[in-house]
């Protein structure tokens, strides 16, 4: 491995062990202040669909239909398997509908 | 209460170091089902960071140290496609938040367990042996820490199994970018987005959140940057929401559920 990839899980595995310790010690505490918890509770799925959004942008019309029909999978079915494999699935289909 | 007079025994055979309870392993059995769920999902994410150029160790290393699916993704994502660390560490860690909530949730389960057992309690615990441990206490109050722990060693075996097949598979099968594996991580993300919707009043916040990153990226605004700030504009908008509907009924904002 490369030395940032080291740096990355090592950084990742520090850093998610002391959220969870924090969270037995403080975390009452933290969620006891409506404001703090109102942007805990907000920001991760903000941060999801800026995800999807970063990956989108400036991405072929390809992946913006198969991200269409990945939305109406995971809308229908909330399951992330799923909706992995049927948002692939249109992604080539679609991929071979735009060649012809 | 069979279990408990079982525990008893086992417990008065090892003091100092942690034993293998008959709770651990009812935790361990019972978790299967959710166990294989996570693998199917860990499998998909070990053929993903393969590809984008982690051997399989390292990716068991990561499974085993970081134990956090969605987060693993997430700066597995970001690393693939902007090369920072701190960027997709800050995106990992920022998904993560949610433990603050599952942890303090489970500090009346921890209360009596001794330090080196709690910390790996602390570390173990996963989504699925969370929600199975809540749940089965609520019918049987004398789950505890052992149930948590032998249900959370099941999940990190097949977690960090499944992610390692996955990887070894997935170095050894030709560059599937060209197939839409790429997509995978994004499909993935809007099946998460799904998993964390709550209904209407995430619609501005979430549109925000979209409209903010695409704008940022489209100023070439750097990768982690553009995530944070996009993310940062949809908490704004829902606070500012939250804000607004709290004037209206002139009472203090209501807790969010």
């Amino acid at each position: 491995m490369t030395e940032a990839q080291w740096l990355l899980i090592g950084l990742l595995a520090a850093g998610t062990f002391a959220i969870r310790l924090t969270g037995l010690f403080v975390g009452d505490a933290v969620e006891r202040r409506p404001a703090l918890r109102a942007v805990l509770h907000d920001l991760p799925g903000c941060l999801v669909v800026a995800l999807v959004a970063s990956s989108l942008a400036g991405a072929s019309l390809q992946a913006w239909l198969a991200a269409a029909v990945a939305l109406a999978v995971a809308a229908w079915s909330n399951h992330v398997i799923l909706t992995m494999a049927i948002g692939v699935g249109a992604f080539i289909a679609i991929g071979s509908l735009l060649q012809i | 209460m069979y279990h408990y007079h079982y525990k008893r025994v086992f417990d008065t055979t090892a003091s100092s170091a942690p034993a293998i309870s008959l709770d651990m392993w009812r935790g361990a059995t019972l978790i299967l089902p959710l166990g294989i769920g996570a693998a199917v999902y860990g499998f998909a994410f070990g053929v993903l960071a393969a590809q984008v150029g982690f051997p399989a160790w390292g990716i068991g290393l990561m499974s085993i140290g970081v134990f956090a699916g969605s987060s693993q993704i997430a700066a597995v994502d970001q690393f693939a496609t902007n090369g920072a660390v701190a960027g997709a560490v800050v995106a990992g860690m920022a998904l993560n938040l949610r433990y603050l909530g599952i942890m303090a949730s489970l500090s009346e389960v921890l209360r009596a367990t001794p330090l080196m057992k709690k910390l790996l309690a602390v570390h173990v615990t996963a989504d699925e042996n969370w929600a199975l441990t809540m749940s089965e206490r609520a019918r049987d109050p004398s789950v505890d820490a052992d149930f948590l722990i032998g249900s959370g060693l099941m999940v990190v075996v097949m977690w960090t199994g499944s992610t390692v097949l996955g990887a070894w598979i997935g170095a050894g099968v030709p560059d599937l970018s060209g197939y839409g594996l790429g997509f995978a991580f994004t499909a993935a993300f809007i099946a998460m987005a799904r998993g964390l919707w709550r209904g209407r009043r995430d619609l501005l916040p979430f549109a925000s959140s979209f409209a903010a990153t695409a704008v940022l990226v489209r100023f070439e605004v750097e990768g982690a940057f553009a995530i944070l700030g996009g993310a940062a504009a949809g908490v704004i908008v829902s606070g500012a929401i939250r804000l607004a509907a709290a004037g209206r009924a002139g009472t203090a904002p209501e807790r969010p559920s």
